[in-house]
């Protein structure tokens, strides 16, 4: 598995800067259960959202070609391993913003920070996954690109740049085929599984990110107050919370060979109906 | 704060770190790896490429310098994935190269040390013989001082890595009657047509841990310079292994965790899956019981490896503590792997289905860091003495 990649040409224009989009989500494996209305009980295990690292290695590999910077962010008051992972993978620079006051927050408000963080740099790509892994709401990206005023496109599953200054093609799959696309950059692209295999960090690059310094950014700094955040602000609000019906009790069927399976398929007919 | 249990954040980021390489690399070939028992070097040259090689050895020579916490969370997380593979690394990261980094000239680490670290080289320790293994007073290999080196002459058994080794340490006596007293390190490199080094012997067929290579080594009268002692003073060679013998043990310890936390959870699930008598078997007393001492044996085990480690890392000396550890969690892996054979029944029997071959390969650690009959026959004795 070959992850180093090499380029003919070499970008000689102002250097790049690209942002990633980035969230800490519960394991797959993690077993998650409804607490309460609004509240979920999850197993304290947690990894960086699968899209969010296409994304990160996007990221590096257009770094990799036009040199520059590429930044991980993230909007969480806790965990701050996605971060890391964005460093341990090759990311320059890692961004959390946090605040006592987010708890509770929408995915709009989520965007609304971000952006709030971002429309002063000077950047020429955000990248993000198509969804986080545990919500899969897929609204944080397009709603910040819409906020900054930039153009977007969403689950891009290929990405060439020539120029990052000027455009990027890109390429969506859609029913029953691809739609190939040009969009003038700085743009946010939403990053679908098949645009690249993120890299397993070095193990000095994992060094790196153990000991890294992440920069924190609370509410004062991007200008806001607690009543534009949290959930007062939320436009979008969980009401509630439903566990996956039960499995319906184990039916024993005690007869003996050959009325057993008479009686087997005749439940299956019958009450499971799928014969 | 006296008393603290918890791994640091950047601890458990490692931890996730390295779990997801290993089930990014290892854990779709677990099986193969074991059906094919071949060393597997194309997943070697994956794995070494990330670095993890160098995990104790010094930054200058391309290692991490993790400190001793960190490392165990590294074996652990790594024989979660296949033990074979992680008996090979293992031996690369700690036994192969460790006197080589603590003795070596500049010039042999460079030449040896860091492309081992690359996993360029791969190396061994080899202490066992026919007849010494714990017993490493009984050692027949013979160093014999001839002008401007050593000659060396024996044979070693049950060497991991062995096989396919490019170099090895190897423990020799200056003089068989001297028993421990006259025990020393030295460095041997592979035969080449330019250089005089050790062969391979038989290659053994084992039970467990099978993609790992192991076998005999065999020195006949092979001449290394005085450059390849490894040491500061001959005779002291006992006390050397001294000095990694608790981190083998609590390494050895970390791979029967591994083990028993693979095998008892692929039971807890074929349990919570599998109906007899109209329920799922885990609603059964006997079998739950199972679980439970399986649980309480575990996490008793585990802290108390955790805590050798962090007593290897703030030196304080620890030595019965880690051979306690290391008792304690294989023989609670002996107990897992029985058991989950039992919970799966008839299917156990299947290599279709995975407690065979954890079972199999938790034998393995039985041996290494000392028999357990070795280490009890030892603990009972100081344990009366006080």
């Amino acid at each position: 598995m070959a992850f180093d990649i090499h380029y003919d040409t070499k970008w000689e224009g102002d250097a790049v800067e690209i942002y990633v989009l980035v969230k800490q989500v519960p394991d797959p494996e993690a077993i998650v259960k409804v607490k309460s209305d609004t509240e979920l009980d999850i197993e304290n295990k947690y990894f960086t959202s699968f899209f969010d690292e296409i994304g990160i290695e996007a990221g590096l590999q257009l770094k990799a070609k036009f040199g520059g910077k590429v930044t991980v962010l993230t909007v969480d008051n806790r965990r701050v391993d996605a971060l890391r992972r964005g460093i341990s993978m090759g990311a320059d620079e890692a961004i959390q913003i946090a605040d006592p006051a987010l708890g509770g927050s929408d995915p709009f408000t989520t965007a609304r920070l971000i952006a709030s963080y971002l429309k002063d740099k000077p950047l020429d790509l955000i990248l993000a996954g198509r969804q986080a892994m545990d919500d899969d709401a897929g609204i944080v990206g397009p709603a910040v690109a819409e906020l900054l005023g930039l153009p977007h496109v969403n689950a891009v599953v290929e990405l060439n740049i020539e120029d990052p200054k000027k455009e990027a093609k890109v390429t969506r799959e859609v029913e029953g085929g691809k739609e190939v696309l040009s969009c003038a950059l700085p743009a946010l692209f939403t990053c679908q599984k098949g645009l690249n295999i993120p890299r397993i960090p070095q193990v000095m690059n994992v060094m790196k990110a153990m000991k890294a310094q992440i920069k924190k950014i609370d509410l004062a700094a991007l200008g806001l107050s607690a009543g534009e955040v949290g959930p007062s602000s939320a436009k979008v609000k969980i009401q509630k919370y439903l566990p996956p019906p039960k499995r319906p009790p184990v039916k024993v069927i005690k007869e003996d060979f050959p009325d057993n399976v008479k009686t087997l398929v005749k439940l299956l007919k019958e009450e499971a109906k799928v014969i | 704060m006296a008393l603290d249990f918890s791994f640091t954040e950047e601890q458990e980021f490692f931890r996730q770190t390295v779990r997801d390489a290993v089930n990014r690399l290892i854990m779709g070939r677990v099986q193969e790896l074991d059906e094919k028992e071949e060393f597997p070097f194309d997943l070697w040259k994956e794995f070494a490429a990330l670095g993890y090689l160098g995990l104790r050895h010094q930054e200058k020579y391309g290692g991490m310098e993790a400190d001793t916490v960190t490392q165990m969370i590294f074996y652990e997380e790594l024989a979660r994935g296949s033990c074979g593979f992680a008996m090979a690394a293992n031996m690369q990261i700690l036994m192969g190269t460790y006197f080589i980094g603590r003795f070596a000239n500049e010039n042999i680490k460079q030449r040896i040390l860091v492309p081992a670290i690359k996993g360029e080289k791969i190396g061994t320790i080899c202490f066992t013989e026919d007849q010494s293994g714990s017993d490493l007073g009984g050692t027949r290999t013979l160093a014999t001082k001839v002008d401007g080196g050593w000659r060396i002459n024996g044979r070693k058994q049950w060497i991991t890595n062995g096989p396919i080794a490019d170099f090895a340490t190897v423990m020799a006596t200056i003089d068989p009657k001297l028993g421990l007293k006259g025990l020393n390190f030295y460095l041997v490199e592979r035969k080449t047509e330019n250089r005089e080094g050790f062969v391979s012997g038989q290659r053994l067929h084992k039970l467990g841990s099978r993609c790992s290579a192991t076998g005999e080594l065999v020195f006949d009268n092979v001449f290394i310079p005085e450059e390849n002692f490894l040491g500061e003073e001959i005779g002291k060679g006992v006390q050397y292994a001294g000095e990694i013998l608790n981190e083998v043990r609590v390494m050895t310890g970390m791979c029967a965790l591994a083990i028993a936390k693979n095998a008892m959870d692929d039971a807890k699930e074929f349990a919570n899956n599998r109906i007899a008598f109209g329920n799922h078997i885990s609603k059964y007393q006997l079998i739950r019981e199972k679980f439970a001492k399986f649980w309480a044996w575990y996490e008793a085990s585990r802290a108390y490896l955790y805590k050798c480690a962090w007593l290897i890392q703030n030196n304080i000396p620890c030595i019965n503590d880690c051979m306690l550890a290391k008792f304690h969690s294989t023989e609670m892996c002996m107990y897992a792997v029985e058991e989950a054979m039992r919970i799966y029944g008839g299917n156990a029997f299947c290599t279709e289905y995975p407690p065979q071959r954890y079972w199999r390969d938790a034998k393995f650690l039985l041996y290494g860091g000392g028999t357990h009959e070795v280490l009890c026959d030892y603990l009972g004795r100081v344990f009366c003495k006080d």
